[in-house]
């Protein structure tokens, strides 16, 4: 950034120049074609807020925080003589409207440093040549925002980014530094645009573009069409162990997503359902505009992670599988409330009337966490077995969390509902972690080579990718649990971060496709539940030491039902409710900490 | 250092339109030219399926928004012209202080941007009697056919000369003063023109050229 300075060489600030020309070339055009990464990153990771600084004073264009996938392409490894080729497909339904989907390029950006093989010897450009680079390039990047915002593909970007409503198609990238040329039908309704080069003495820097100059032969529009399609072996089915132990709550977590899709979608299109979803997931909240893609929430039961109603899953799934994105483009307002202020807020996404009947803020507030399954909790009010939400004051929102670790070892225990669902969703997570987790590996490794091959691994396969995305998160989630400094480690800022890196594994295309959408509704609950829980342990030293104090703390910090808190006695029997749910508690978070190592006890220290 | 200068093809705009149509050119305009550190905004305009880019700053966009007021105020005075707005980047160079001249900055043009547009007037009710020199559009209350017809190929026209500036702005770069540090946002100093209510568009023409600084004027 000091170009003005004098501290380096000018073949160092040329270089300087150039590479952040890339990165920020590559920012612009995902910031302006990309909306699920815009989403992830929405909720304002803390820790890039510095790096967003720094980075945003180049070329004097301040573009916000870049998407952490960002991050991943790696510039260094490339040759800057490479050029950056950055396809931004569209995903849409193929005519026949069978579900499949196929991707089309609808731009290709390409950015190229040309640099003659032979520099003739040339003493006329001053040191201030590279200053007039700079300002040359600053104009550059200013005709290329302004661009974008011309293209057609400009349109379709701002519709699935703004609106409310679910689509039946999706845009996503691919990064690499070759690509197979157009065909030739392709080519004739596309159109190039090259802006001028900028002398970066003694070579250029080109950016080019070929476009579709029209999209209306895409069958683009609102999915409203929901499919039925019938799942039998989700993972909160009978047939699935609901009582598998969780390898690490983090993992856990991550992976339910999976279980759910892979097992879903026999045969898995890039895009099918388990897409929608995850990048869905990622700013959460799957707000009222979410439900109406699963057509009528209320006429689903508890969700999977329930275990309870085999039924609605299906459902809930079958219907989702046809649409794309049903998620994806709910805004994430609800969850965003929910992030807040996790265990008490009240004002769940108000999407589904029949939790608002139910008039139970805490099911209001795991609702918005698993968008596809829109009913976590019953909504036919059998609160009584499922959810202890209904029996809980609205206070009493963080005792959820706490279940999964309590209860932990002893599923069967109906004393705290609410904790058997969360302990559920665990569950659901273990299981369904299992069936991909090789997959998932197998493509993480092969996508550290980001040559660009791994375009064509990508492309080639299609369930893998949905293990592949799936592992690719939980690996980078675990890996940002240490970095993070975030109350709960299941907030979702975790989860977008670690997303997104693991959709920079694999170097962004279809990352950006599966990573982000690779948070699955149970996690959310997942991470919702027990990053409350966290919360309540870290807010509650005396807790962890002394069970006794267990009893006081819940007295204190929990009111159950309608008995008063703060003065910490209680009706005998109430008290040993309570105790017993204490110490089920400490014990999930006991089996929660052997699982995820010292992550989750560090934390608590905080 | 010469001045460049960048005649935008004309659009025929409809008098409640001229607000949005120049909001859009001079924003664009400004907004590629204004080198210090922005922060973009994008704008959707409400008429037209365009999006275009401000620089994100209040002061400009109030400066911009009372030179468009001025101008919308000189169109209703001065119907069916075709009119002419300048918006033109200079450079400051002062002149020696003399004890005499207190106030003789100069300015040296760099650039220049003429955004050419006829109006035609077609308000709602009242415009049966008034004829246009060139506009295509007729006087009486057109059939929605016709009003979306020509709003689609306002918005092609707009769209290309969006499209006609970015590629101005990518061909002529050399011109472009070096970036002076510690400035705002927009850190080169401009000047919006629009024709006076006095008297003719050459006589405005005129007077710039004095200011200009350019040496053939100069005595």
């Amino acid at each position: 950034m000091d170009l003005h300075g004098n501290s380096q060489p000018e073949p160092g600030k040329l270089e300087q120049i150039v590479y952040q020309f890339r990165v920020k070339s590559l920012h612009m055009i995902l910031d302006s074609r990309v909306p699920s990464l815009r989403r992830h990153d929405r909720s304002g990771d803390l820790s890039s807020a510095s790096r967003a600084r720094k980075s945003e004073r180049w070329f004097n264009l301040a573009l916000g925080d870049r998407p952490a996938a960002l991050d991943n392409v790696n510039f260094w490894h490339r040759s800057p003589m490479d050029p950056m080729i950055i396809d931004v497909i569209l995903v849409h339904e193929g005519s026949k409207s069978t579900g499949e989907y196929i991707e089309t390029v609808i731009e290709r950006w390409v950015v190229q440093y040309e640099y003659p093989r032979v520099v003739a010897a040339q003493t006329g450009e001053s040191s201030a040549s590279y200053k007039k680079t700079y300002k040359k390039s600053i104009i550059l990047l200013r005709a290329l925002y302004s661009q974008m915002r011309l293209l057609p593909a400009y349109r379709i970007f701002r519709q699935l980014s703004t609106s409310s409503q679910t689509y039946n198609f999706d845009i996503i990238y691919k990064v690499s530094s070759f690509s197979d040329p157009f065909s030739r039908a392709d080519e004739e309704v596309m159109e190039e645009y090259s802006f001028t080069p900028v002398e970066t003495f003694p070579g250029h820097l080109c950016i080019s573009v070929t476009y579709r100059t029209t999209l209306s032969d895409f069958n683009l529009e609102h999915s409203t069409s929901l499919l039925p399609k019938i799942i039998t072996d989700y993972v909160g089915s009978p047939n699935t162990d609901p009582l598998r132990s969780i390898p690490s709550s983090e993992k856990g977590v991550r992976a339910i997503s999976f279980p759910l899709r892979g097992v879903r979608a026999p045969s898995p299109g890039p895009f099918q359902r388990p897409h929608s979803w995850t990048s869905g997931f990622h700013r959460a909240a799957f707000s009222a505009q979410s439900q109406p893609i699963v057509g009528s929430p209320p006429a689903y039961r508890p969700s999977p992670m329930q275990y309870d109603y085999p039924s609605p899953p299906t459902d809930i799934y079958g219907n989702r599988v046809q649409n794309y994105r049903p998620p994806i483009h709910q805004k994430a307002i609800s969850y965003d409330d929910y992030q807040l202020s996790p265990p008490f807020s009240p004002s769940p996404s108000p999407s589904s009337p029949s939790y608002i009947a139910s008039g139970n803020p805490m099911q209001k507030r795991v609702r918005p966490e698993t968008a596809p399954v829109s009913i976590p909790l019953p909504i036919t009010g059998r609160s009584s077995r499922h959810l202890s939400p209904s029996s809980f004051d609205p206070n009493r929102s963080s005792l959820p969390p706490l279940s999964p670790r309590s209860r932990r070892a002893d599923p069967s225990s109906q004393e705290s509902p609410s904790g058997i669902t969360s302990f559920r969703k665990i569950e659901a997570l273990r299981s369904g972690e299992v069936q991909n987790h090789y997959a998932g590996h197998k493509l993480i490794r092969d996508s550290k080579d980001d040559s660009g091959r791994f375009s064509g691994l990508l492309s080639s396969s299609g369930s893998p990718r949905i293990g592949f995305s799936r592992s690719s998160s939980r690996l980078s989630f675990q890996d940002d649990m240490d970095d993070n400094d975030f109350s709960c480690p299941f907030d979702v800022d975790d989860v977008d971060t670690l997303d997104l890196q693991a959709s920079q594994n694999l170097d962004g295309r279809k990352a950006s496709e599966f990573t982000s959408q690779s948070l699955p509704i149970g996690r959310k609950s997942q991470d919702a539940a027990v990053g409350v829980l966290v919360h309540m342990l870290r807010t509650a030293p005396p807790l962890r030491q002394d069970s006794s104090c267990y009893s006081s703390h819940s007295m204190k910090t929990e009111p159950e039902g309608g008995m008063a808190t703060a003065s910490g006695f209680f009706m005998p029997r109430k008290t040993a409710d309570a105790l017993d749910e204490l110490r089920s508690y400490r014990e999930m978070k006991d089996l929660l900490l052997s699982k995820s190592g010292t992550r989750v006890v560090s934390k608590e220290e905080a | 250092m010469n001045c460049e200068v960048c005649q935008l093809n004309e659009l025929e705009v409809e008098h409640f339109e001229i607000r949005e149509v120049l909001r859009c050119i001079l924003h664009t305009v400004v907004f590629h030219r204004a080198l210090g550190l922005v922060r973009p905004k994008d704008i959707d305009l409400e008429l037209f399926e365009i999006t275009y880019v401000q620089c994100g700053d209040a002061e400009l966009e109030k400066k911009i928004d009372e030179k468009i007021d001025q101008f919308i105020g000189w169109v209703e005075k001065h119907p069916n012209k075709k009119s002419q707005i300048c918006l033109s980047f200079y450079e400051v160079k002062n002149r020696q202080p003399s004890w005499f001249i207190a106030n003789k900055v100069e300015r040296l043009y760099w650039e220049q941007w003429y955004i050419n547009l006829n109006v035609a007037q077609h308000t709602k009710a009242h415009s049966s009697k008034s004829h246009h020199s060139k506009v295509v559009v007729d006087p009486r209350e057109s059939a929605p056919e016709e009003r979306s017809a020509r709003r689609a190929a306002l918005e092609a026209s707009l769209r290309e000369v969006l499209f006609q500036i970015i590629k101005f702005v990518n061909e002529k770069k050399d011109h472009v003063p070096p970036i002076p540090t510690l400035e705002g946002v927009v850190c080169f100093p401009f000047e919006i023109t629009i024709p006076s209510s006095s008297d003719s568009f050459g006589m405005d023409i005129f007077k710039r050229m004095l200011q200009t600084g350019h040496p053939t004027m100069l005595s």
